[in-house]
């Protein structure tokens, strides 16, 4: 593992943890580090610790990329899967709890569960986030949830106020639901970085609900 | 006690999300009732995600190469996660179904997924869920107190979980959180004393979806 060895180098964490050196590491073939991930996840979750975070991407991005290649078999959903991966990672991790399993157990998880409800748009088209409640180990995020299937009258509404987006929002709003492109794809057609349409899109439609949260009212 | 139980290789599938929809609710909802599988199910997931994510193996496909020449992408990345503030934990409340005056509360896994129409002929009444796959039939089954089911076979496999209550056919007794699977060869007459709930999928699609991506590759085509 190349990558994190170099990080080792850079790590300011590794002069003061006593786990890394008190485990017989062998430089070539090293035991996965779980002190130092479950580490690394309590800095995140308690100082929001960016640097802490960092490393636990370079640990963990090659895998849920590797990961999202076979069963995905897309590069740019493999990306897709790399950021919302992360992305729980980071606004989970005040959740993680060390007693009820290993911080790796806690990763797969959130990766099999974002790969599954990806997997189910792809092939049934459905905006579903089962996963966390068949895999539970955290309430998800459930930022839009299903009510807009098979409702032309929410469809319609959707479709008038997707209009009021302004440009750079509609655009990746477009892209991701109406043309079904690839958050990747995106990016590279509207020469933004992903981190980009990430925001874009999430900006997009939380302006969307309270567009309709308004209407409701 | 639960007698009755998913077999190793479903909830080994189930662990790596390799079931369709339909069969993968069945064994999550079995391991909500269920502490024996739900234990074999941790165990499972930990060596899994160990295999997955700390195998060196996993990782070693081109990501060394485009490392520096995608530095800045990571790092934009990174920076835009990390803007990101923490999200809290939304209390978990149980789907409730209502039938014949009676209320079910009912596993998690089936969240969202019972908002639909109950038919109902006599004692039984059946509300189908919305998670057919290929031939396959996704329902919630309602048997009233005293009620039974004629001698039936089954044109294929036929999967059933008491949810609550009990019932009885030729071969056993039955209680809630049991997990049971009929093939074709199998005639049976279930029928329930005080009532019961069950989650069935006929024709149950119980062959993995091992091949999944094999599958995509003419979606992805078409899609990107």
């Amino acid at each position: 593992m190349p990558e994190l060895q170099t990080y080792r180098r850079q790590n300011r964490y590794d002069n003061n943890s006593k786990l890394l050196s008190g485990r017989s590491m062998d430089k070539d073939n090293q035991p996965v580090p779980h002190e130092h991930l479950e580490k690394m996840i309590a800095l995140v979750a308690n100082q929001r610790d960016k640097q802490a975070f960092g490393v636990l991407f370079k640990f963990f991005m090659p895998k849920i990329r590797s990961f999202g290649m076979q069963k995905l078999g897309h590069q740019g959903l493999a990306m897709d899967l790399v950021q919302e991966t992360m992305q729980n990672i980071w606004t989970k991790s005040h959740l993680y709890n060390g007693d009820k399993g290993a911080v790796t157990t806690w990763v797969y998880t959130i990766m099999r569960n974002r790969c599954f409800d990806m997997l189910r748009k792809i092939q049934h088209n459905r905006e579903d986030t089962f996963g966390d409640d068949i895999w539970p180990i955290f309430e998800s995020d459930e930022s839009i949830d299903t009510q807009q299937d098979n409702d032309p009258l929410m469809s319609n509404l959707l479709m008038q106020h997707l209009e009021q987006l302004p440009l750079a929002q509609r655009q990746v709003v477009k892209g991701i639901y109406l043309q079904e492109l690839s958050q990747q794809e995106l990016a590279e057609k509207l020469n933004i970085p992903l981190g980009t349409v990430k925001s874009r899109l999430r900006l997009g439609l939380e302006k969307l609900k309270s567009f309709l949260e308004k209407h409701h009212d | 006690m639960i007698k009755h139980h998913p077999q190793q290789a479903l909830l080994d599938a189930h662990a790596q999300a390799q079931l369709p929809l339909s069969m993968t609710i069945a064994v999550a909802a079995h391991c909500e009732m269920c502490p024996t599988c739900q234990q074999y199910l941790e165990q499972r997931q930990d060596y899994i995600a160990a295999q997955t994510l700390t195998s060196a193996d996993n990782c070693t496909d081109d990501s060394n190469g485009d490392e520096i020449d995608l530095q800045d992408d990571w790092s934009t990345m990174i920076d835009d996660i990390t803007a990101l503030p923490p999200e809290e934990l939304a209390p978990f409340k149980p789907d409730i179904v209502e039938i014949k005056q009676r209320n079910y509360h009912l596993p998690r896994a089936f969240k969202h997924r019972v908002s639909r129409d109950w038919s109902t002929l006599g004692k039984i009444s059946r509300m189908r869920l919305g998670i057919d796959e290929n031939d396959s039939r996704a329902s919630l089954l309602h048997i009233d107190a005293g009620g039974d089911i004629p001698e039936h076979g089954h044109g294929a496999q036929e999967m059933t979980l008491l949810l609550a209550g009990e019932f009885s056919d030729e071969y056993n007794q039955y209680q809630a959180g049991d997990f049971i699977v009929l093939d074709k060869n199998h005639k049976h007459s279930p029928s329930t004393i005080e009532g019961c709930l069950c989650y069935t999928v006929v024709d149950a699609p119980l062959h993995f979806t091992k091949g999944i991506s094999k599958l995509l590759n003419p979606i992805g085509k078409l899609i990107y």
